[in-house]
């Protein structure tokens, strides 16, 4: 009779410590990998092949860790804007038409939009300003951005806005705001998808 | 017979090869059709060997199909044997004794067919010898497929070994020595339920199919097995009680009747069960019976299959419940056939399928066998009864010209 | 029926059995002519009765009996990895570069999409079956988009199949594809061990140890995986060469394949070809391990949930919103 108790006793533990080990338990990875405080220095990782395109180390940091930016400046065809604009008016017939006739002013909602000066400095034209006035390089554009968009620029520092160039690891490259977003009419415009789902039965 | 002749492991062979080989007109005839579709069914491989599994009408998402509905609804046919051995060893039945062999011999032949069926519905069968333990990695005891493997070799030597140490002690003239082979009979009864609920359990523990995934599945199939196994071996009965002379008794039908009805009445149940829990508050996890008994998006194309399965294996219980005709085999006979195939379209695409409908992620398709399933479907069929006929042909011979020396 | 009661009688085959014999030895000539054809076949020698070249019968022949690639040195890794490539070479006419690159010490990789952000443009979709090498012919697709209904975040609900301008109003969408789960059912059901989460997190498949018995396909309550039906066909100018054993190499017909996390290019240091192709920045990509990766910014300011989260099988692969 004991014995028999005795069996069931370590067919019970056993099977209890199988189910243990099995899914569905209480704890998670996540709880193991939170509880790691070593950092990662992911420019330690090997044969990273470094970013191509031209960067700037950015004005912000996330947590106190740089990062670098792409720039802005190269990708403006009519850079720098001061050949045109000096201290005198540009004296042109229908020069706005001409010049930047291909930008389409579409940011902000109707009757509330932004007009051009809103973000171009009207005397540097070299820069953008913000409300109190400062100068803002094209280069560092999320700092403009950013005052208005706080919500997205605190996300974009790190790292759940935008996206990374190329390389997840090694040193961080991210996209700046006007690489996705055209500053002059910022939504994403409707268009046919890259390709489709095809029949699931052949 | 002439005068002494020589009796050994190699004339025991030949004689067996040399049985089959003879025979009569009608014999002979069913051997050939037997060949040819075995011919047939090699013949459909081929494109499938050459083109892979697109050839068939399987999918991504209905990845499994005609092949492994065959497997699982053929391992209860085998596992089915247990309900001849149990009789003749445990309780001692005189009749079922004479008959056991037959059953074993069925057993064997349905394993066979369930390992081709698994063999042709691989992707890769060449890579196979990756199963073996040592020379390749064997994900035991992780993959309930890996149990399978196992449990169904196991199987497949029990039930040919036995067998064949008494059919060779009786051929050799000898009783059969019971101290040798009783434990493994009894090892054979015990692996019978456990290789049924192994198949059981490959689909039982995927919780990513809640068709699948739940406690009855084992118990059903269990069920359906003693239903369906049995009323094959009573069908094979009466095939060699009217072309042979080896006569079987009644009574072996009648207990065989009624070791059919127990298990299909309690498969019924167990259904009423499943759709109880499906229907009475259905749920997500409920889609795939929704799919199966009333179409979803359009697609019906299960319902009607599903609906005459049911229906016939209702009516097929309740005549061989209430006997009508008392026993008469023009009625219980084609009622045991109708249940059996009730119970193969209810097990094999009535459950395979519909697990797999809608997909993990909701989307529904229809899954229709091409040709080339047929084809290797019926060559495998066909490969099982020529197994069967063999074994059996071969048993039945020794054991009449065995009968009249010891009796 | 008479039936024989040859219980020893083997003489009549003699003089009563000429025409007997003859239907035998018919019968039986037929039937080994039968086993023989259908080991051919079934070897698939037939069909490629074309002149191979010994040495490429050679490399077949070393690469049916190699080891799971795991269980690997180092050096049978190279071997397996130059036979493949030249292979390729003799076989196809490509140039590959395979690489076998080991996984990065301390590193957990992560995946995170944003169902705020995606705009349904399925340029991930695209840029996955150009980098990983899919099968054309069947559109295999590792990435599935549903356009979903607000109010229900069950894809089952969705719309995996549209092909409309994106994105519609008050629709959002939603991307699923292998989840690499730290608690997968598929690596646990592989009777073969053909299928294992490696040290850095990513669910591989060693294609050529698959046996293609799909039980892990069965397993996946994501649909994450794919089978190859057929052989594979992608024309020749659009084959990515740059390949790793476990990840983007051409797979042979009857395996499984999955999305590997684009094995080839993350442990290099690169991001995934989908996080790379979005437009709209709705995917983040990162080690897990490194709390100050962007995956680990995610996972700790935004609300983010996995898919079937009750099935214990702990994706790494979250969704969140903004």
């Amino acid at each position: 009779m004991q014995k028999i108790l005795l069996m069931y006793a370590c067919l019970f533990l056993g099977l209890a410590g199988v189910a243990g080990q099995g899914g569905a338990s209480e704890t998670s990875f996540l709880d193991e990998i939170k509880d790691i405080q070593e950092n990662f220095d992911s420019r330690a990782v090997e044969n990273v092949r470094p970013v191509t395109r031209e960067t700037v180390l950015a004005k912000d940091q996330f947590n106190g860790r740089p990062f670098r930016v792409l720039t802005r400046k190269n990708e403006i065809n009519r850079f720098k804007c001061s050949n045109c604009h000096t201290d005198k008016a540009v004296a042109v017939n229908q020069g706005v038409e001409l010049t930047h006739g291909s930008i389409s002013l579409n940011h902000g909602r109707e009757g509330q939009a932004l007009a051009c000066i809103d973000c171009h400095h009207p005397e540097e034209r070299d820069y953008l300003w913000d409300k109190k006035g400062e100068k803002i390089d094209f280069d560092h554009s999320y700092q403009l951005c950013g005052h208005c968009h706080f919500r997205q620029k605190r996300d974009w520092l790190g790292g759940a806005h935008g996206k990374r160039v190329a390389n997840w690891a090694g040193e961080r490259v991210i996209y700046n705001c006007a690489s996705c977003h055209d500053p002059h009419s910022p939504r994403f415009e409707k268009r046919y998808p890259a390709t489709y789902s095809p029949p699931l039965d052949r | 017979m002439r005068a002494v002749k020589k009796r050994n492991l190699k004339t025991f062979f030949i004689d067996v090869v040399r049985w089959n080989l003879q025979g009569g007109y009608g014999f002979r005839i069913f051997r050939v059709i037997l060949l040819i579709f075995m011919g047939l069914g090699v013949y459909a491989y081929s494109f499938q060997a050459r083109y892979g599994l697109e050839v068939t009408g399987m999918n991504d998402i209905v990845s499994w199909g005609f092949y492994i509905s065959n497997f699982t609804f053929l391992v209860g046919v085998a596992a089915a044997a247990v309900m001849l051995i149990l009789p003749a060893y445990v309780f001692h039945d005189p009749d079922f004794h004479r008959v056991v062999i037959i059953g074993e011999g069925v057993a064997v032949g349905a394993l066979i067919m369930c390992l081709t069926f698994i063999l042709v519905d691989l992707g890769g069968p060449l890579q196979a010898w990756h199963l073996i333990p040592v020379i390749g990695i064997f994900n035991f005891p992780s993959s309930i497929l890996a149990w399978d493997v196992l449990v169904l070799n196991g199987y497949l030597l029990l039930n040919a070994l036995v067998p064949a140490y008494i059919l060779y002690s009786h051929y050799r003239g000898r009783k059969a020595d019971e101290r040798k082979y009783r434990p493994f009979v009894f090892l054979s009864i015990f692996w019978a339920f456990s290789i049924h609920m192994v198949t059981a359990f490959l689909y039982q523990g995927l919780p990513a199919r809640p068709f699948w995934n739940n406690p009855l599945m084992g118990p059903r199939f269990l069920a359906s097995a003693f239903a369906a196994g049995p009323a094959l071996i009573a069908l094979v009965l009466a095939v060699i009680h009217s072309s042979t002379s080896y006569k079987i008794d009644r009574s072996v039908f009648n207990k065989l009747r009624l070791i059919i009805v127990i298990s299909a009445i309690i498969n019924l149940i167990m259904l009423f069960s499943e759709i109880f829990k499906e229907f009475y508050f259905p749920t997500h996890h409920s889609s795939s019976a929704v799919y199966l008994f009333f179409g979803m998006d359009g697609h019906t194309s299960l319902v009607p299959w599903i609906w005459t399965s049911v229906c016939v294996n209702l009516v097929a219980t309740l005549v061989l419940a209430f006997n009508p005709g008392k026993n008469n085999p023009k009625v219980l006979l084609p009622a045991c056939l109708f249940l059996f195939v009730a119970i193969w379209m209810e097990k094999g695409i009535g459950l395979i399928v519909p697990g797999l409908i809608p997909s993990p992620l909701g989307e529904v398709v229809d899954y229709l066998p091409t040709w080339v399933e047929l084809f290797v479907t019926l060559g495998i069929f066909a490969l099982g009864i020529t197994v069967v006929t063999w074994l059996i042909r071969a048993a039945l011979i020794i054991e009449q010209s065995y009968e009249p020396n010891i009796s | 029926m008479k039936s024989d009661n040859s219980s020893g009688k083997s003489g009549c085959s003699c003089s009563i059995g000429t025409a007997r014999s003859d239907r035998r030895s018919f019968l039986k000539g037929l039937s080994i002519a039968a086993a023989a054809g259908s080991a051919a076949l079934a070897t698939g020698c037939v069909p490629s009765v074309e002149a191979a070249a010994p040495e490429k019968m050679k490399l077949r022949w070393q690469e049916f009996f190699k080891d799971n690639y795991r269980l690997m040195t180092q050096e049978e890794k190279e071997a397996t990895i130059a036979r493949l490539e030249r292979l390729a070479k003799l076989q196809d006419d490509l140039d590959i570069q395979m690489s076998s690159d080991p996984p990065i010490d301390r590193v957990l990789y992560g995946y995170a999409f944003n169902i705020s952000r995606c705009e349904g443009f399925m340029e991930c979709v695209s840029a996955c079956v150009r980098e990983n090498n899919l099968d054309r012919k069947t559109n295999t697709q590792y990435i599935r988009i549903f356009e979903m209904e607000p109010g229900k975040l069950d894809p089952s609900t969705g719309d995996g199949r549209y092909y409309h301008k994106v994105p519609v109003e008050n629709k959002f969408y939603m991307g699923t594809q292998c989840f690499h789960c730290e608690n997968a059912p598929c690596t646990k059901a592989c009777p073969t061990k053909a299928t294992w989460m490696e040290p850095d997190g990513i669910v591989v498949v060693d294609y050529d140890w698959c046996i293609g018995c799909r039980y892990c396909q069965a397993a996946c309550p994501y649909y994450g995986r794919r089978f190859n039906w057929g052989k594979p066909e992608i024309p020749k100018d659009e084959v990515t060469t740059r390949q790793h054993y476990l990840g983007n190499r051409i797979r042979p017909k009857g395996k499984m394949e999955k999305c590997t996390f684009c094995i080839q290019r993350t442990r290099a240091g690169r991001l995934p070809a989908c996080v790379e192709a979005c437009p709209t920045g709705s995917r983040v990509f990162g080690n897990l391990l490194d709390p100050e990766s962007e995956i680990r910014f995610v996972l700790k300011h935004k609300k983010v949930f996995r898919m079937k989260e009750e099935l214990g099988t702990e994706p790494k692969f979250w969704y969140f919103i903004d």
